[in-house]
């Protein structure tokens, strides 16, 4: 698993390569720290390359999510694959998560 | 000459296929990476094989850190087998076992941000039949192939 941020129109976009699950997924939280500590106001998450993620890997994202609202932030999931937005869709996290289908429609439109 | 069936030790179920792990999370990917790569001459649907893939994985990650508790002199024991287009997998630790009746609905609003019981969850919804023993430390999952 490896991350990368980069800035796009002043919009933090965080790419995860790989599989999030009980291993991995405490190194996307400790990559996110920083970025949740300087209360980043807009996060794109960009999982085109996540091949596989599991309940550890969903509860991750849910803590992201839950400290981004802490202080007012929002957060956007792009590019997800049929199968992972499937566990989105059977956790009715779907609900909870702004999911895009790509990360230049997430971009600008995220006012 | 008869043809080799390479799944003949699946389907007989006399010779299912047993893997014993200590409780440490890091065996968790071997334990499905054995069962995969055991029915890979099956030629399963990308979909299927995620499915299969995250209930093994959310089973043994149970039954190590809230069966178990992590304690690796603890072992989880998975015996695996294939029968009439049946998978069955059979987790079982070695802890006082659990209630799965009392986990709380993880789709409810009032716990759909406390991250927990969506493993239990996620099985029972990608898996065609799901049972427990009396005591809740041993869980059997079934996939129709």
């Amino acid at each position: 698993m490896s991350v990368k941020i980069e800035n796009k129109n002043g919009l933090t976009v965080f790419y995860v390569e790989g599989e999030i699950d009980i291993n991995s997924a405490p190194a996307i939280k400790k990559s996110f720290d920083k970025l949740l500590s300087a209360r980043t106001p807009k996060i794109i998450v960009n999982l085109s390359k996540v091949s596989y993620v599991d309940s550890s890997g969903l509860a991750t994202l849910v803590e992201i999510l839950k400290n981004m609202r802490s202080y007012g932030g929002r957060l956007r999931l792009t590019n997800l694959s049929a199968k992972i937005k499937s566990l989105f869709e059977i956790t009715k996290l779907e609900k909870l998560f702004e999911i895009m289908p790509d990360e230049a429609e997430a971009i600008s439109t995220f006012v | 000459m008869p043809r080799l069936d390479p799944l003949a030790f699946l389907r007989n179920p006399r010779s299912k296929k047993v893997i014993t792990v200590p409780s440490e999370t890091r065996y968790i990917r071997k334990v499905s990476d054995r069962i995969l790569s055991s029915i890979e001459v099956l030629g399963l649907d990308d979909g299927k094989i995620f499915d299969i893939k995250l209930c093994i994985e959310e089973a043994v990650r149970n039954a190590i850190v809230h069966g178990n508790h992590s304690d690796r002199r603890r072992s989880v024991r998975v015996t695996y087998g294939v029968e009439d287009s049946r998978l069955t997998i059979e987790v079982e630790d070695e802890g006082i076992g659990f209630d799965h009746r009392t986990v709380a609905d993880p789709t409810a609003q009032a716990h759909i941000m406390k991250n927990s019981g969506r493993g239990v969850y996620l099985i029972r919804k990608l898996m065609d039949r799901t049972d427990y023993n009396d005591i809740g430390n041993k869980i059997t999952m079934v996939k129709n192939l």
